[in-house]
């Protein structure tokens, strides 16, 4: 899993590829240093798949933006994980685009 | 035989046997007394012939010397000579045969060689025959029956005849039976005389001395025959046998009492009763005791037969109830098994089973002895042998454990035979253990025995630690086990079917499926032994190498590397599916594999990973030794709510359940077994190693 984040006008982008599992959440979660963003914008463009694991840290990153008012969303999902966002019923917690 | 039917037998018997006694004594009695008395009459006869012989001769001798000379003698002379010796006839016959004096006119003058019967007088002038005499005869001139003698004058000139009449016997006799009765009586015969005339008993012996006639004494003259016949009469108030000779104008009778003689009989008929009855009475006994025996050791026999026919029953029972049912189809392998037992049960038995998905494990084995203790004997050291397999998941160890449980345990002192072997679907490789048994047969380009031994027969010595030989099976390779019942079945002339036959006959199935080859073995063997009874079970596996598995397991520690490594795995088997496939297997594997390490306890984990032709697809399967869970038992979470409120376990196996086309879980040998299955193309083709 590779990991490119950077904050721009107070929004974290994460740009995550390869596979997000047990294995590699513990490492997005530790990039998860959210302090004064309102919004986190994960850029699935690259992600092969989510488990379970992964969508744990994207519900951790929600729990604290939505404390401060703000939100998740989700970029250029595959078909798989916008399968895992929808069976889950993730999809209408995050904003997935497109 | 019946109690009854021996003693009746025996009645009939005893009764014949004395009837038989009976007659033989009264026939035998009867003889006797037939004999007695004709010895009686004859004796009777000759004592009182022989006295009046001697008596007439004696007259005849006097006259001789009287006369002197055969001459013409005037009729006085003659008359005074036959007065004076009381005779009633009197001839001088000169030397021609003719009658020169008579005191009988009638008689002078006569021929005596004319007549037939005065004839035999004629030898008295040959000068050598010193008397001639005649029996008592009807005579022409008299009443009376008259008997004749004569004796000769010297020099054979001429002879005397006298004659005397048959009825002046009396006093004659009278002179003779003192003598006879008291020198010729027997203990057992009495006579009796009494004049014809009178009846009176002129035999003094049984009246003590006076005088009494026969019908006193109780005789019956009217039931009396004169000839010499014996005939029965009541005399002195006794019955007895009687013959009577009448002679001399007396009855003459011979009398032996029939009591008397029938006494012999009597006292063999009271002895031969008692005895007789003894004998079969002890005959009897013996007899019902035998039969009783028999009746017993029959019931014995026949409760013994049941017994055993009962054990039979339930051996066979035991025996095929324990065979293992067939396996799941498995395209890397084809296995077929049969087991006949013997009339008398013996412990055959086969086994087979994964002991993973990729290892199948197979044995065949022959326990020691027959009947009920080798049918449950042989349950005990399955269940060993099979124990033993799962635990070590090694041939070797596996026999050496079984082995270290079966001495243990084994009171009766039996033992048994086995070749078990282990198949690694992978690589054809079969590592195998022979203890003692018939090596099986490897049919592949060549028909060959594994002939290699690794040790002694199970449960025999403890502490035999067993090796494994390792043999390799390429795809249609196939494996034939068997038992002695098929090397050692007989035909009717006791010739044994023999591993040339079996080679022969293996030989023609070598491309075959095992259930064929098992059946061509079992109709061979049957065809050999012609209908003689199986003397031991005969029992046959085959597993045929169809092809290398498709099937890939391993296993991994319990912690997030293991996870991490199962993944890997999992891109290794996975690389040429699709990647919608790979990303949805990966997913299942995340979750499933990181609860088992979460959440188990277990010592480590499995994935097995198999591709299937129809459905087309992946199959997983995930086992551990953990805790038993079923992730399935647990409802989904409910994806309704807010995102603040919910629970964020659970959400993994939903995830599982949704994405995999079929899951199922299994609780089985302390294991949690969670297969999954996802449908994919299958790719034709591939290969890893």
């Amino acid at each position: 899993m590779t990991i490119d984040k950077k904050l721009e006008n107070g929004t974290w982008m994460f740009a995550v590829a390869g596979r997000l599992d047990t294995n590699t959440a513990p490492e997005l979660e530790a990039e998860l240093k959210l302090d004064g963003a309102k919004e986190v914008v994960f850029d699935f463009g690259g992600l092969e798949y989510i488990s379970s694991a992964g969508l744990r840290v994207l519900m951790t990153a929600h729990k604290a933006m939505a404390a401060a008012g703000g939100g998740v969303k989700v970029l250029r999902p595959n078909a798989m994980v916008r399968g895992v966002f929808e069976i889950t019923g993730l999809s209408s917690v995050f904003v997935v685009e497109p | 035989m019946k109690k009854r039917t021996i003693v009746a037998a025996a009645l009939c018997l005893y009764a014949a046997l004395l009837a038989a006694v009976w007659h033989v004594g009264t026939f035998r009695a009867r003889a006797m007394t037939e004999a007695l008395l004709d010895y009686a009459v004859s004796d009777i006869r000759l004592t009182m012939d022989g006295a009046i012989d001697t008596m007439l001769e004696h007259v005849a001798v006097t006259c001789i010397r009287r006369f002197g000379r055969a001459d013409r003698y005037a009729r006085e002379e003659v008359d005074t000579v036959a007065h004076l010796f009381d005779i009633d006839e009197l001839c001088i016959v000169d030397r021609a045969g003719i009658v020169i004096a008579s005191n009988d006119p009638d008689s002078l003058g006569v021929d005596m060689n004319r007549k037939e019967v005065t004839r035999p007088f004629a030898a008295l002038t040959n000068g050598t025959t010193k008397v001639v005499a005649q029996p008592f005869r009807r005579h022409a001139y008299s009443k009376s029956r008259r008997k004749y003698l004569g004796v000769p004058f010297p020099d054979g000139d001429g002879y005397v005849q006298v004659g005397l009449d048959e009825a002046r016997m009396p006093k004659m006799i009278n002179a003779q039976l003192a003598f006879l009765f008291d020198v010729e009586m027997g203990e057992t015969v009495c006579y009796l005389c009494a004049d014809m005339n009178t009846g009176a008993l002129v035999s003094s012996l049984s009246v003590d001395g006076e005088t009494s006639t026969l019908d006193e004494i109780g005789f019956d003259a009217s039931r009396a025959p004169d000839s010499d016949e014996t005939f029965e009469q009541t005399l002195f108030g006794d019955k007895a046998f009687c013959r009577s000779y009448v002679f001399g104008g007396h009855r003459f009778i011979m009398v032996v009492p029939k009591a008397e003689f029938y006494g012999t009989r009597d006292v063999l008929m009271v002895v031969m009763t008692i005895l007789l009855a003894l004998v079969l009475g002890a005959f009897v006994v013996l007899l019902v005791r035998i039969s009783n025996d028999a009746k017993r050791i029959k019931a014995f026999y026949a409760a013994e037969d049941a017994a055993r026919a009962k054990d039979m029953e339930i051996a066979k029972t035991i025996q095929t109830s324990a065979l293992p049912a067939p396996l799941a189809a498995n395209p890397c392998f084809r296995l077929a098994a049969s087991m006949t037992p013997a009339r008398e049960v013996g412990g055959d038995f086969y086994d087979f089973f994964m002991l993973d998905p990729t290892h199948l494990a197979f044995l065949v084995a022959d326990v020691s002895g027959k009947g009920i203790t080798a049918a449950l004997y042989m349950m005990t050291a399955k269940t060993v042998i099979k124990d033993a397999l799962l635990e070590t998941r090694d041939i070797a160890a596996a026999f050496t454990e079984a082995n270290k449980e079966l001495c243990r345990n084994n009171s009766a002192n039996m033992f048994l035979t086995v070749w078990g072997g282990v198949l690694d679907l992978e690589t054809g490789g079969v590592a195998f253990v022979n203890a003692g048994h018939n090596p099986p047969v490897k049919i592949g380009e060549r028909v060959e025995w594994l002939a290699d031994k690794s040790g002694p027969v199970l449960a025999f010595m403890d502490g035999v630690k067993y090796k494994s030989r390792l043999t390799h099976l390429v795809p249609g390779d196939t494996l034939f086990l068997y038992t002695d019942g098929v090397t050692e079945a007989m035909d009717g002339k006791h010739e044994l079917f023999g591993e040339e036959r079996l080679a022969t006959t293996l030989s023609a199935v070598t491309s075959s499926s095992p259930d064929t080859v098992c059946g061509v073995v079992r109709v061979a063997v049957a065809a050999f032994a012609a209908g003689a009874p199986a003397a031991d079970d005969l029992t046959v596996l085959a597993v045929k190498y169809v092809r290398r598995s498709d099937r890939f397991v391993r296993s991994f520690p319990p912690t997030q590397e293991g996870v991490c490594q199962a993944s890997a795995y999992l891109d290794e088997c996975l690389k040429e599916q699709p990647p919608d496939v790979q990303a949805s297997l990966h997913v299942i594997l995340d979750e499933i594999a990181s609860n088992i390490v979460k959440h188990s306890g277990a010592s480590g984990f499995e994935v097995d990973v198999e591709f299937t032709e129809d459905p087309a697809g992946v199959r997983l399967v995930f086992a551990d030794d953990g805790v038993p869970y079923d992730p399935l038992a647990h409802t989904d979470p409910d994806t309704k709510l807010p995102a603040a409120e919910r629970p964020i376990g659970g959400l993994g196996i939903m995830m599982v359940k949704k994405m995999a086309d079929s899951i199922s879980y299994e609780r089985a040998r302390n294991r949690n077994f969670l297969t999954v299955f996802k449908m994919a193309e299958r790719v034709k083709g591939r290969s890893i190693s």
